[in-house]
């Protein structure tokens, strides 16, 4: 059975089986990938010594192997990582079984959707025309089968025309397939899948990790005027406990709210579209008034939800900007001004000096926050080590450090003066999305700010970074990034050098809008973004959204089948054709042209039913042999004898 | 080609059996030509479902593009296909006629006149026969079918069909000619002893010793056999002449319907097959008797195909 399919047939197709899995090396556990390279060599192998190949006994051992070692990544069935992973096993397995073209179809399909799972690990441009190479060659190997003659580099070039031809009536597609959100109980998604994310503790350098992560946390749709960016808080985790170092929540032993705040001031309503998280923190803006009943508020005011946190959620909540907090216990007091031990000579000193002791509580604030303004501290993300003593170290000696830096500095001074304060973290800022009209937070938007507790005003927020960074809090400008991108600027501007990479840069810009544009209009064409989209064009109902995808692509495939059908008229068939027309002229008169019957017998018989015409016929005739069987014919003798055609009639 | 009714154009036969029998060259067009998809087409169905949802469920772009690539590919699969098989034309060729039990060989011709090569034809009949075809290519294909009955044998369809490119679709043509074999009844398969000669006084002996005297020419005349042929007076330009063998003016070998009394109708056909072989092959001069129908003596292929038809059509 093996001799039938041909050697080129296979390396076709183990080459093309390897280029698809490939990027999988970056995805799978090392396991599984080297049990897929192994049988892939094996059956690479296999082609030139057949006799390496295993028989039934050891392709069932293989196969028991590789179920065995996707039981041990206790991943289970669905969801991306294990369907993958199910694929890629299944796939090398069926490769050392190939007995018929039935079985080189079936791994064709597999590596097909091994190409699509590489698209739930990576989006981009790179990828995508990779993919769209590696299933040029897939197509390939199917044009190669049904083509046993065809060398391979032809059944490529077929493969290339098809796909081509396919690309027009796909983009139809993809623009006017209508895109549902799946509903939720569709979603597998996976348990060991690493997400970034705020944790349940603070140390230095806890957020900045996120700094650069551009994964989508949560969107939020406003049902009315969105609040300005300063206002845009979103709550996370609030941390009461410190050792100095590491801060960490309070135990909350209460989950029904202690006093719900008083609100005032305008009120918005919104939706929360969380991504699927670690955690069961919801990030509602500051303060949560109304939330649905699925959700539950802790006494930090912190949201929170019982399901699963690895699902989607979608959450209709309204909160107020001006809200006011009621007294605080003696338990929540102690906690909130608790201290690892006595503060330091330096940090005491400190305090005093800007009025910690002796001042109200607001006029300190103010001056702590100017301290941090006026004294040379910098806002960065990546501050010096602080390894012991981090609060001391940062405010005498680096004074460089990130949002959590500063959040913790400020709450030990409050603290130090015996004002209840702690640590808020969360979320800040978000895009708008001018398209959807929604505002996007990323991970790159985590944030850390303090709440110090006032008497008569309750829980208040303080950002001590806006005192260092305000562009990040009011223009949501992501400084942490931009300074990590200003190290490409090395030269100085007129240097020739600098002149030289100008064109870098242009073209480095030119790469980010197109990559901008790709995310924005192929990634995130989303069921909202093509709404939006196809409004814009004036088609709002779905009906007509599939008249317009049943046109074009009717009209697509017209274009195609012109394409693909007409061909100019050769010479051959046009003599041909201006000679049937003759012998058509003829048989109406009643002398019909025999099935055999040469042109020259035929002109014979014409000539004696039609002795009037005989010089038409021999000359047509005379033309048409001359054309059709001599080599040296030409043109003027083609528009002869369509002339002499034209004249030929035969009057009844 | 004349038009079809509404009728006929819907009716199923013409999917599989072909149209009415044809004695011109067939086109295939897109009245000839039909297309489905495949086994194989189908569980591409399938594969494009299941990137579907699974595009669906993970709500991801590229998949979806994927999809929607495979599906665009799959549908114009069928213009590829349809274009495997247009343009061809098939025409009905020779066929000579066999002994029951032979295969029957049905020659038809196909010519590409298009500069497309086709790769992967498949041509049907009674077993398939892959092909190519190279731009412009004109080919004779021999096709076998098995005999069982005398007389003649229509070439049942023939399906022209191919899966070129991708194996998704089978486009196919069921192609009807007016061709039939003409078959022999299948000769007795012992050696059984000529019926005497019906020359009165000569007997088997004389006979054969009569074929090697040789008795004069006489101008040739059709039937008579090729050996015969006096070829050296041929060569030197004056004609056509058969020897004559003094033997063979008395042998007349008679072979008749009645002589083989106490078989079967289809038997004593057999019998009379396997005696006008022998006979061609001693070289007598011989003829057929049946009932309703003579033929008379002669020698030489012609005469024994006229007598083979005979017992074919009988």
């Amino acid at each position: 059975m093996l001799a039938n399919i041909e050697k080129n047939i296979l390396l076709f197709l183990l080459i093309s089986v390897g280029l698809i899995a490939l990027p999988h090396i970056y995805h799978i556990p090392a396991s599984i990938f080297g049990f897929f390279v192994l049988l892939l060599t094996w059956r690479f192998i296999g082609i030139w010594k057949p006799s390496c190949l295993p028989d039934k006994f050891l392709l069932f051992l293989l196969t028991v192997g590789g179920l065995v070692l996707l039981y041990s990544q206790h991943q289970g069935l669905f969801g991306r990582d294990a369907g993958t992973r199910l694929f890629m096993t299944a796939l090398a397995l069926k490769l050392l079984e190939i007995k018929q073209e039935r079985d080189l179809y079936l791994i064709v399909f597999l590596a097909f959707i091994v190409a699509a799972s590489q698209f739930l690990y990576e989006q981009s441009i790179a990828m995508a025309g990779y993919i769209l190479f590696v299933c040029c060659v897939l197509l390939g190997t199917l044009v190669a089968i049904n083509s046993r003659r065809q060398n391979t580099f032809n059944a490529l070039k077929t493969a290339g025309i098809i796909l081509a031809q396919a690309l027009p009536l796909a983009i139809v597609l993809f623009i006017f397939f209508p895109r549902v959100e799946a509903p939720r109980w569709m979603l597998f998604e996976d348990k060991s899948r690493a997400k970034t994310g705020l944790s349940d503790s603070m140390e230095p350098g806890s957020i900045s990790d996120l700094s650069f992560s551009d994964e989508l946390v949560f969107r939020v749709r406003f049902h009315g005027p969105i609040p300005p960016n300063v206002q845009r808080y979103w709550r996370g985790p609030v941390f009461s406990v410190t050792d100095g170092k590491r801060w960490t929540e309070a135990k909350h032993f209460t989950y029904t709210a202690t006093a719900e705040p008083d609100f005032s001031g305008p009120a918005y309503r919104y939706t929360l579209l969380l991504e699927p998280q670690n955690n069961n923190w919801v990030f509602a803006l500051e303060m949560a008034g109304d939330y649905p009943p699925q959700l539950r508020m802790n006494s930090e005011y912190l949201l929170t939800r019982s399901d699963n946190p690895d699902k989607r959620a979608e959450y209709p909540i309204t909160s107020y900007p001006s809200y006011r907090t009621g007294a605080l216990s003696g338990h929540k007091l102690r906690i909130n001004t608790q201290l690892p031990g006595q503060a330091s000579q330096k940090i005491t000193s400190l305090v005093k000096r800007l009025g910690g002791f002796d001042q109200r509580p607001e006029q300190f604030i103010d001056h702590v926050l100017q301290h941090f303004n006026r004294e040379n501290f910098n806002y960065t993300l990546t501050p010096p080590l602080m390894e012991d003593n981090p609060i001391e170290t940062f405010l005498f000696e680096t004074r460089s450090g990130f949002c959590s830096h500063y959040a913790a500095a400020f709450t030990y001074l409050m603290r130090t003066a015996n004002i209840p304060a702690r640590v808020v973290t969360g979320y800040h800022g978000g895009v708008l999305n001018p398209v959807g009209n929604f505002l996007e937070i990323r991970q790159a938007d985590a944030h850390a700010w303090t709440e110090v507790w006032l008497e008569n005003r309750g829980w208040v927020r303080v950002d001590p970074t806006a005192a260092v960074a305000p562009e990040r809090i009011e223009q949501n400008v992501n400084i942490e990034q931009q300074i990590a991108s200003r190290n490409i600027s090395f030269f100085s501007a007129d240097s020739d050098l600098a002149r030289q990479l100008d064109w870098l840069k242009q073209a480095r810009q030119l790469w980010s809008s197109v990559d901008y544009n790709w995310q924005r209009w192929v990634i995130n064409y989303h069921s909202a973004n093509q709404t939006q989209f196809l409004s814009s064009l004036g088609i709002e109902s779905l009906k007509q959204m599939l008249s317009w995808l049943v046109g074009l692509g009717a009209l697509f495939t017209g274009i195609l089948s012109w394409l693909l059908f007409s061909r100019k008229e050769k010479t051959a068939d046009k003599m041909l054709r201006y000679y049937c027309r003759f012998c058509d002229r003829l048989a109406k008169a009643g002398l019909k042209r025999n099935a055999g019957e040469g042109p020259v017998d035929f002109a014979a018989r014409s000539k004696k039913a039609y002795p009037d015409h005989a010089a038409a016929i021999d000359e047509i005739t005379d033309l048409f042999i001359k054309l059709r069987y001599q080599k040296e014919s030409s043109q003027g003798d083609l528009s002869r004898l369509a002339e002499k055609v034209k004249r030929f009639k035969i009057s009844l | 080609m004349n038009a079809l009714s509404l009728k006929d154009r819907f009716r199923l036969s013409r999917f599989f059996a072909g149209e009415k029998p044809s004695d011109e060259a067939i086109l295939l067009n897109q009245r000839r030509i039909f297309i489905l998809p495949s086994k194989r087409g189908l569980s591409f169905v399938v594969l494009i479902l299941l990137l579907l949802l699974i595009a669906f469920v993970y709500n991801n772009n590229l998949a979806y593009f994927l999809t929607f690539l495979l599906a665009s590919v799959f549908f114009i699969g069928i213009l590829h296909s349809y274009k495997a098989l247009a343009g061809l034309t098939v025409q009905k060729g020779q066929c000579k006629p066999v002994f029951a039990g032979e295969r029957a060989v049905f020659e038809i011709h196909i010519d590409n006149p298009i500069p497309v090569p086709r790769l992967s034809l498949e041509i049907d009949l009674h077993d398939k026969t892959q092909m190519t075809l190279a731009p412009y290519e004109k080919k004779a294909v021999r096709l076998h079918a098995p005999t069982k009955h005398r007389g003649y044998q229509p070439c049942s369809t023939i399906t022209l069909s191919s899966g070129y490119p991708l194996g998704l679709f089978r486009a196919w043509s069921p192609l009807r000619f007016n061709l039939s074999v003409l078959v022999y009844p299948k000769p007795w398969p012992q050696e059984i002893p000529l019926p005497e000669t019906g020359g009165g006084a000569s007997d088997q002996g004389k006979t054969e010793k009569g074929t090697d005297d040789f008795y004069g020419l006489q101008e040739y005349q059709r039937g008579d056999s090729i050996k015969r042929i006096h070829w050296k007076a041929y060569a030197k330009g004056q004609g056509l002449f058969s020897k004559q063998y003094s033997g063979e003016q008395g042998d007349e070998l008679w072979l008749s319907y009645e002589a083989c009394a106490g078989y079967g109708n289809e038997e004593r056909l057999s019998r009379l097959c396997r005696w006008i072989l022998d006979a061609e092959k001693t070289g007598l001069r011989y003829g057929l008797k049946l009932p309703g129908k003579k033929i008379g003596l002669g020698i030489g292929p012609l005469h024994r195909a006229s007598c083979l038809e005979a017992l074919a059509l009988f």
